[in-house]
């Protein structure tokens, strides 16, 4: 994950170099050409099966509107580097597909167009969508792309499990308490309660639910506060669940992923977006539903979402506008959320059979809806990938290894607040 | 010798086995080895996750270009250090050891802006264009080792006797170094095989993509289809494997015969 990283920042330098010469932010064709749309490029993150579900997508569009696209779906490690490197060379596709936790470095060297007056140039009418994704891609003031997804944090959990445990199902808003106890009870010599990733996307919630911070400042970050009491409350909260052998030893992890873990029956609960859904549904006889997250003192969720973003050296912005107005719309929406990775960010398609249809599992994705209002999103700002990389490996150290606390705390202070400063 | 070779076949044993797996299956608790039922059905199924007939051609006629303008540049290159005097022989050595320390990850973008302001960053063959730049210092080096155990006298008498630079080469160069040709032209041949990350950042459209790329795509699959990935990994081993097994014997015979 850091050599990642370290390999986007990288092409993202030489980005901001190459564009600073070649001058392309500035030369946008505002004035639409009443020709035959053009042929466009678009550059998504996806597995296999996720790229089959975008070729659906686009051969829909193409079909409804007689445009062309040309799909390059890149896997989950090479979509970052692929992304810079072409941006760094003028050859950045038309349109790509990102998350809110990566997109600022990207708009920080004008290399996004602001999808806001492109889509109203389209008459498509942002009220139908939830307001957290748009406000998470919102930088600087302006919508910068365009949400397709609203996902959260929620706990997935085996049934089967749970009946043979004799633990009462998770209820909603169940305590943190509650939740602990029945990671406890569900532990047995084949099975452990719960797996959580190190990581402050999965920590974010607790953090927030117990009255914490993860920054200063939501908008202008200048530090770190995983140190401070509410914070810190939640992150012993976990240390200590950790603490009882609810949890797969660093062993177990290093041998199998928490989904794969997960669908063995070798753990009951864990916690991630969902995105699991379609690997899940493909495992015979796994017998699963999704919860929401457990509530320490108020409700609190994290927001995992995916925009669509024109890139500013488009020579067919309007184009590209086109098929996003196309691709988070009504039937576009509908293709992706029948895919069932994603929770469609337009109301009324959330609302609709085409995600909520209890017959596919997980009956319960009501509750990827009812975390919508106490959705939160971890803070954009230029140099959050770093941080996030920081805070996961301390927290790693913490969580695996058995590194106090105070210890792991201290140095994501000395490590990340630097980087937030933009040293 | 034999305890050593399986060791080394183990791998392999495990790729092609976890191929014949049923797929959609939970992950295996350990090392499930042995398929039941055997499913084959996984290898046709490998074309509806990429067009895999489509990429193998285009690894195929990567090799084939670039693997022989590879060994030509290189061969030449290492002839270059060999034959020239002192201080420029030092220097061209020490630059040679220098390009081998520049990290890969450096050298993306300002390929990418050059192959597209060529125009030719969009083809089957972009990648092979890296071959006209001897693909790595590392051959030119080899070649340069092997060319230095041919006395200097011979290759001064050769020239004392009119032959051109390119003649002696031909003539007198690449026959005493046939072993270090067969050794460029198999490890060019496997880095152009399994070049996934070059293609990655050089060549826009994925239909001009090399099937090494589309294997790593596989890898992300769910877990439950890993037996389809593993079907498109025999695949794309297996002719690398034939070309080793048939090339073998003449690079053993040619070290010998060296």
């Amino acid at each position: 994950m850091r050599a990642r990283r370290a390999l986007g920042a990288l092409g993202g330098a030489a980005m901001l170099a190459v564009s600073a010469c070649s001058g392309q932010p500035g030369t946008a064709d505002d004035t639409p050409v009443a020709t035959a749309p053009a042929r466009i490029t678009v550059q998504v993150r996806a597995d296999p099966e996720e790229a089959a579900v975008y070729r659906s997508l686009v051969s829909a569009y193409e079909k409804a509107s007689g445009g062309q696209v040309e799909l390059v779906a890149v896997g989950r490690q090479d979509h970052l580097t692929r992304l810079s490197t072409a941006f760094a060379s003028g050859d950045a596709p038309d349109v790509f597909l990102i998350n809110y936790r990566e997109y600022a470095p990207f708009v920080q060297r004008g290399a996004v167009a602001p999808v806001g007056p492109l889509l109203d140039k389209q008459g498509l009418d942002r009220g139908g969508y939830y307001e957290e994704p748009l406000k998470a891609f919102s930088y600087g003031g302006a919508l910068q792309c365009m949400p397709q997804n609203i996902s959260s944090l929620v706990v997935y959990w085996n049934r089967a499990l749970f009946r043979q445990a004799g633990v009462t199902p998770p209820k909603a808003n169940w305590t943190w308490a509650e939740f602990a106890a029945a990671a406890k009870a569900l532990t047995t010599g084949k099975t452990k309660g719960v797996g959580i990733d190190p990581s402050i996307t999965r920590m974010a919630p607790f953090i927030w639910s117990s009255g914490g911070a993860i920054v200063d400042s939501d908008e202008k970050p200048t530090r770190t506060t995983l140190h401070e009491a509410g914070a810190r409350a939640a992150l012993q909260g976990v240390v200590d669940l950790i603490g009882t052998g609810s949890t797969p030893t660093k062993a177990q992890l290093a041998a199998q992923d928490l989904a794969e873990q997960f669908m063995t029956g070798k753990v009951a609960m864990f916690l991630s977006s969902r995105v699991e859904v379609p690997a899940l549904r493909e495992q015979r006889g796994l017998d699963f539903d999704v919860a929401g997250l457990p509530i320490v003192d108020k409700p609190a969720s994290v927001l995992h979402s995916d925009a669509y973003c024109v890139s500013s050296g488009s020579d067919h912005k309007d184009d590209a506008a086109k098929f996003i107005a196309y691709a988070v719309g009504q039937q576009g929406q509908t293709i992706t959320a029948l895919g069932g990775r994603t929770v469609p960010s337009l109301k009324s398609v959330a609302t609709s059979p085409a995600f909520l249809s209890p017959t596919r599992a997980p009956a319960s994705s009501q509750v990827f809806l009812d975390a919508i209002p106490h959705l939160r999103h971890t803070p954009v700002t230029p140099s959050w990938p770093e941080v996030e990389d920081v805070i996961g490996n301390q927290l790693q150290r913490a969580f695996e290894d058995g590194v106090p606390l105070d210890q792991v705390l201290g140095e994501i202070q000395k490590q990340a607040d630097p980087l937030l400063r933009g040293r | 010798m034999v305890a050593l070779s399986a060791l080394f076949l183990a791998p392999l044993v495990v790729m092609l086995l976890g191929s014949l797996q049923r797929p959609l299956q939970p992950p295996p608790d350990g090392l499930d080895l042995w398929p039941n039922p055997v499913e084959w059905s996984n290898y046709s199924a490998v074309a509806r996750f990429m067009p895999l007939t489509r990429l193998l051609l285009n690894s195929l006629l990567l090799v084939v270009v670039a693997v022989p303008v590879t060994v030509v540049v290189t061969s030449m290159a290492g002839l270059a250090i060999v034959t020239a005097r002192g201080p420029v022989r030092r220097l061209l050595i020490g630059l040679s050891v220098l390009m081998l320390l520049v990290p890969a990850a450096a050298l993306w973008v300002p390929r990418v802006v050059l192959l597209r302001g060529l125009g030719v960053a969009d083809t089957p063959l972009t990648v092979a264009l890296l071959a006209l730049a001897g693909t790595t210092p590392f051959y030119v080096l080899l070649f340069a080792l092997a060319y230095s155990r041919i006395p200097g006298s011979l290759l001064e008498a050769a020239t004392l006797e009119g032959l051109s630079p390119y003649a002696v080469w031909r003539q007198i160069a690449i026959p005493l170094a046939r072993p270090a040709v067969v050794a460029v032209a198999a490890l060019a041949g496997l880095f152009y095989w399994s070049t996934f990350m070059d293609p990655l950042t050089l060549v826009s459209s994925p239909a001009n993509w090399p099937v090494a790329l589309g294997l790593r795509s596989l890898s992300e699959m769910e877990a439950a289809l890993y037996p389809i990935y593993l079907a498109a990994a025999v695949i794309v081993t297996a002719p690398a494997l034939i070309a080793f097994c048939i090339g073998q014997r003449s690079f053993f015979s040619t070290v010998e015969r060296a």
